[in-house]
């Protein structure tokens, strides 16, 4: 008589339990995701459980259940990093994720320990077969955990662009911008591409740049500070630089950086002095 | 038919505006540097304002052909102003080393015509 293939033999062992094994997973999946947690629905609960169930049985059946790259280990894979997704976006923690894995690799390996007529070698094939493949669905779980991490990161990078770059029509064709932080070249051409558009789109004749918020500066941020400049030029815009500080003067220098053909002028407001007076314009107060 | 590559109007006040086309060889910027400067020569133009509103992007090549006419227009008394640059363009050519324009640059005819 042919040798029967561990994997088969678990088939055979779940299919009469088949009905009893549903309704644990479904309890379970209600006690995490359920009820008050309020992650999935019901209805939601006991279609995972079913399909998770027919995936599984669909990898003991495939050709070979061993292989982590057939299409039946990569549907269950599939499947979980959704399930974590989906639970993750409404809120849900990982470790309900992994407690989830954890429950399950109990419940197959429970029912491979409870027959009396499996051998100790078939038996520890199983169950190391089980640890094999729940440890791969407990990687995907972690694999959607990070995507989501790198998603929301991600989301808050682009509000922190957004609030980066305020750049404010001060008076009709002049332009301020704050820099704070460090302009790194990420910043640099986020910057310069958010102020070269603003100045095409309200045809802004000066762009105050001031540089209070800049605690320190280096050769490659200087460098960044004086491609902005130039693009400013090139643009037919005046650029006026305001609010160096001592240190900033000092690191210039130390750096060879010439500030020769750029404007520049002490505070935010000595600068759009500076601004208006290239534009004609006379800010003066009328007595009441 | 004008087999130049580029339009030449003069817009009054000493001023004229080139509008480079699709044909501008710029290869051959020795015969359209002497034709522009013939043009100005011959309009009494003492400003020059080349527009630059069709180039998304401007590479060193191009930047070097402006160079060379600001030069030109500069050796025949002539002020050669850039105007309607595009951001893209803008953000291209400052990342370029050694940049040193030899031309001047405006938002538009508008707004340079004060100068």
């Amino acid at each position: 008589m042919a040798q029967q293939h561990p994997a088969v033999k678990l088939t055979n062992l779940l299919k009469p339990q088949i009905g009893d094994i549903t309704t644990e997973i479904e309890r379970e999946g209600q006690t995490l995701f359920g009820g008050s947690n309020n992650l999935l629905s019901g209805e939601e609960i006991q279609d995972f459980s079913v399909e998770l169930l027919n995936l599984f049985v669909s990898l003991l059946s495939s050709k070979d259940p061993y292989d982590d790259s057939s299409p039946a280990f990569h549907a269950l894979e599939i499947f979980f990093h959704g399930l974590s997704r989906q639970t993750m976006e409404r809120g849900g923690r990982v470790e309900d994720l992994v407690r989830y894995t954890q429950f399950l690799h109990r419940l197959f390996s429970e029912t491979v320990n409870g027959d009396a007529k499996m051998t100790v070698k078939d038996a520890r094939e199983l169950l190391l077969f089980l640890s094999g493949v729940f440890n791969e669905l407990t990687m995907a779980i972690f694999r959607a955990y990070l995507e989501e991490k790198e998603k929301t990161i991600f989301a808050q990078e682009s509000e922190l662009r957004e609030v980066a770059t305020p750049i404010t029509e001060i008076w009709d064709g002049v332009l301020t911008l704050p820099i704070i932080g460090t302009l790194d070249s990420n910043r640099t051409m986020l910057v310069m591409e958010s102020l070269l558009n603003r100045i095409a789109r309200d045809r802004s004749k000066a762009v105050v740049m001031d540089l209070t918020g800049v605690k320190n500066i280096d050769s490659q941020v200087s460098h960044h500070l004086i491609q902005m400049v130039r693009a400013v030029q090139l643009m037919g815009s005046d650029a006026i630089l305001t609010g160096i500080r001592p240190e900033i003067a000092r690191a210039l220098t130390s750096l060879n950086i010439d500030l020769g053909d750029v404007t520049t002028r002490a505070s935010l407001s000595d600068g759009l002095k500076e601004a208006f007076r290239r534009m004609n314009i006379h800010v003066s107060s009328h007595p009441a | 038919m004008d087999h130049t590559g580029f339009h030449f109007t003069p817009v009054g006040g000493g001023s004229a505006l080139l509008e480079p086309m699709a044909g501008l060889d710029i290869g051959q910027a020795e015969r359209l540097i002497e034709e522009i400067i013939r043009r100005l020569q011959e309009g009494k133009i003492c400003r020059l304002y080349y527009d630059l509103s069709h180039f998304p992007v401007i590479d060193q090549g191009y930047f070097t052909w402006l160079n060379r006419l600001a030069g030109a227009c500069k050796a025949a008394n002539t002020r050669m102003i850039c105007v309607n640059m595009q951001p893209t363009a803008a953000f291209a050519l400052a990342s370029l080393a050694n940049l040193t324009p030899q031309f001047e640059t405006a938002l538009g005819l508008e707004e340079s015509g004060k100068n």
